[in-house]
């Protein structure tokens, strides 16, 4: 029969009804970004943290260390990017100490989804992780449920589609470093701008084998500025109809103070502390 | 006794200033006392053989085998001491079905010896251990053709795999021996046991390792002949020969491990008798003996 | 009767859930094969990954190396795929130092199929595994979603595949010339990547043989006439 066919509908009705919710979108509400360059790596991250509708932070920090020469870009639930990093950034420590060795941004990765695949997307982190290491410059993401990519430029979170069309149309091979800061401060201005979930400034960390370096605030497009008008209410405006004065010796009338004894509040208490003498 | 352990030789994990592990060695004197057993690993096939001294009139005849199945493909005999070697064979049986677990193939001859060589060389080491009281062989047949995965569904194409080597040969019968060190090797021909210098002496003169190789038929026959030239019968006197063979897909037991029939066994015996009566013809202190008769005492 | 998001059979025993995927996993829309041919075996997979209806990577690697010359096309969840292709890597890793020669493309498949069947209700992982070893030569396995094991002289799978057992069927040759192969699979991947929606971007192909592993990348721009690199 030629026409449309609505029978999942039905049984879309019929899973509601017996107690399935329907999908639900998530917002990770972040834009990160990565991009390599010839002798390094960017990564960048808008600065704003959300709780449903309100915004919680209007300038958080979304830039993880994890190594001197290894930096992470965190979008979801932002507990868990940060758990979920410093672990990782202690144990890649003790390992580097252990072996001696500068530690490999694959060595993190690796870390990081077999970390995140255990917990079976119930931990949250969503990761774009950067670094230059003697094997050379890497730039992958990690997603929840432990799933990783390799690529020259990467998004991710909710403003992942405005930032990733910027580098669409505006990335190109071999990049010198300012270039490439350029562009990840673009794509995350596009978030900033386009999503809903994304918003106040951009930050900014350049690694190379050399140093890595942390731009705070790099972009500020959202700076609150001065009203044009003051919205104070001139005294007065709102009409006085009686008014009483309690003077402060006369306080007892009204309020009663009752001190405790200190043997009685121990009483309660037997398992108080003891000192040595 | 050859060596005396002055002090070294109360426990494993102590050398002696020379170097040498007496437990080691005492082991091995334990195997130098067990019935022989014998391994030919022929062009087309493996035989295990084993005199199997009877001990009391009262143990049934043809029970109590001592020639074990450690996998389809695998067997394994020992000379020394018997409950040694029992346990032995549970720890083989146990890495073959190990290997099968993770792998789903057999466990190739080779990887077996290796695993066994082991598990015994583990036994020289500590204090609360001693070391078998066996040398064991171990022979088998590694298939020569593309066997399934064991859990595959179905039997897969018909068409052959491409890119294969031309003209390699795969698989093949092998045979290995293990000592209470844990030291093996591969052979052509293995003996162990009390009469294992007559065996050896026997077995090198068999044509093994060149073109002209023996056939498993053959084999079998004379692994039953060296039993009875190794067999001394000044010091027991009565024994039953075991045996057992391992042919590739296409002989006749088709790549599995298994007792040499009762006919050809029997021929087989019969052969030795004569081979060995033929042997001592002008020795004066020839006994008489025709097939089946029982020994006087 | 809940739906859950387990993955396991449904009451009548026959029916696998329909949402495999839990909420925001990364999927293997996918259109992946691997075919013997006379001197080996040939893996191919275009290289679409989406979340939902996003694109999360469009030049995918599907093809993931286990064994110098053992390969598998991953399809189903990136995550599930990605950690047991990481776990056999390891086995077969320390099956070769430990045994002193490499694993054959049936040690590769066992390994895949123990690890797939023992969590068949935690993983939504469809792998074809295929290899060359000296022993056996060129080998595909094929290992669906409830984790059996199936010896193919080629195998498709992922979403595409629904769309070219004609065309392959129509097709197939028993021991083809490489040139003849590679075109065989690059034709099946091309109409597989024309009519499904879920597979996409380029097409990657690994060439196992005596010699080892060779790479192709075909790129649509050129209709994936010309191969790069």
């Amino acid at each position: 029969m030629p026409g449309f066919d609505f029978s999942n509908y039905n049984r879309n009705a019929a899973l509601c009804a017996r107690g399935m919710s329907l999908p639900k979108a998530t917002s990770t509400g972040t834009t990160i970004v990565g991009c390599i360059f010839d002798g390094g790596v960017v990564i960048a991250a808008d600065t704003r943290a959300t709780s449903g509708p309100i915004v919680a932070d209007k300038n958080c920090e979304k830039l993880h260390y994890i190594s001197p020469n290894i930096w992470c870009a965190g979008a979801g639930t932002a507990a868990d990017t940060e758990f979920t990093t410093a672990l990782i950034s202690s144990q890649l420590e003790l390992h580097s100490l252990s072996t001696g060795r500068k530690p490999r941004v694959v060595t993190c990765m690796t870390l990081l989804k077999q970390h995140l695949f255990r917990y079976q997307g119930h931990i949250g982190a969503y990761l774009v992780v950067a670094g230059v290491d003697p094997t050379g410059t890497h730039l992958f993401t990690v997603h929840a449920h432990g799933s990783t990519d390799k690529l020259p430029y990467v998004t991710m979170g909710s403003g992942s589609l405005a930032a990733m069309s910027v580098f669409e149309t505006l990335w190109k091979p071999s990049m010198t470093r300012d270039e490439a800061v350029e562009l990840c401060s673009q794509a995350i201005q596009s978030g900033i701008f386009n999503d809903l979930g994304s918003g106040s400034n951009v930050d900014v960390a350049i690694i190379t084998a050399d140093k890595t370096t942390l731009k705070r605030n790099y972009v500020k497009p959202n700076e609150r500025v001065p009203k044009l008008r003051s919205y104070v209410f001139r005294r007065g405006t709102t009409a006085v109809l009686n008014e009483k004065i309690i003077r402060k010796e006369d306080l007892g009338n009204y309020v009663s103070v009752h001190e405790l004894s200190t043997a009685a509040a121990e009483e309660g208490g037997d398992d108080k502390m003891e000192v040595d003498t | 006794m050859t060596s005396i352990g002055t002090g070294y030789d109360l426990a494993n994990s102590i050398f002696s200033p020379d170097g040498r592990n007496f437990q080691v060695e005492y082991a091995v004197k334990a195997v130098e006392n067990g019935g022989t057993s014998i391994g030919i690993r022929c062009k087309d096939g493996v035989v295990l053989a084993v005199e199997k001294v009877v001990a009391s009139k009262l143990l049934k005849h043809g029970a109590n085998k001592r020639i074990a199945t450690v996998d389809r493909h695998l067997g394994v005999v020992y000379s020394g001491m018997v409950p040694d070697g029992r346990h032995f064979v549970d720890r083989a049986r146990d890495e073959a079905r190990a290997w099968r677990d993770t792998f789903k193939t057999p466990i190739p001859t080779a990887d077996l010896a290796s695993r066994l060589g082991g598990y015994m060389q583990a036994y020289t080491l500590y204090q609360s251990v001693r070391p078998f009281g066996i040398t064991a062989i171990v022979g088998g047949f590694d298939s020569e053709l593309d066997t399934p995965v064991d859990g595959e569904v179905g039997s897969g194409p018909k068409c052959g795999a491409g890119g294969k080597g031309e003209g390699k040969k795969h698989g093949g019968p092998f045979l290995y021996m293990i000592e209470p060190s844990g030291l093996y090797w591969g052979y052509y021909g293995a003996a162990t046991g009390k009469g294992r210098q007559a065996a050896k002496a026997e077995l090198e003169k068999l044509d093994l390792s060149g073109s002209g190789a023996l056939s498993l038929e053959e084999a079998v026959k004379e692994a039953a002949r060296i039993i009875y030239v190794a067999h001394d019968d000044n010091k027991d006197k009565e024994f039953e020969l075991e045996m057992s063979w391992i042919s590739g897909a296409d002989g006749p037991t088709k790549g599995k491990h298994q007792e040499v029939p009762k006919a050809l066994r029997e021929e087989a015996e019969r052969l030795a008798k004569k081979a060995i009566e033929k042997d001592l013809e002008g020795d004066d202190d020839e006994e008489e003996k025709k097939e089946g008769d029982k020994m006087e005492e | 009767m809940e739906f859950g998001t387990s993955g396991s059979l449904n009451e009548d025993g026959i029916h696998v859930d329909m949402d495999r995927l839990k909420k925001g996993e990364v999927n293997l829309g996918t259109s992946i094969m691997a075919i013997t041919f006379k001197d080996g075996v040939i893996l191919g997979a275009d290289s679409r990954t989406t979340t939902g209806a996003y694109i999360a990577n469009r030049v995918t690697d599907k093809l993931t190396r286990v064994h110098d010359t053992i390969w598998c096309c991953r399809s189903g969840s990136a995550a599930d795929t990605q950690a047991v292709a990481d776990i056999v890597q390891y086995q077969l890793g320390l099956f070769a130092m430990t045994n002193g020669k490499p694993p054959t493309t049936q040690t590769a498949a066992s390994i895949f199929q123990e690890i797939c069947y023992a969590n068949k209700d935690r993983l939504s992982a469809g792998l074809i595994i295929a290899g060359w070893d000296e022993r056996h030569g060129g080998q595909v396995y094929s290992i669906p979603l409830g984790g059996s094991l199936h010896k193919q002289s080629y195998a498709i799978g992922g979403s595409g595949s629904t769309y070219i057992y004609g065309f392959c069927d129509a097709n197939w040759r028993e021991g083809m010339e490489e040139g003849d192969a590679v075109n065989f699979v690059k034709e099946a991947l091309k109409e597989a990547i024309k009519w499904d929606g879920s597979s996409g971007g380029v097409i990657r192909m690994v060439v196992l043989t005596a010699k080892g592993a060779d790479r192709h990348l075909y790129l649509p721009d050129t209709d994936y006439a010309v191969r790069h690199n």
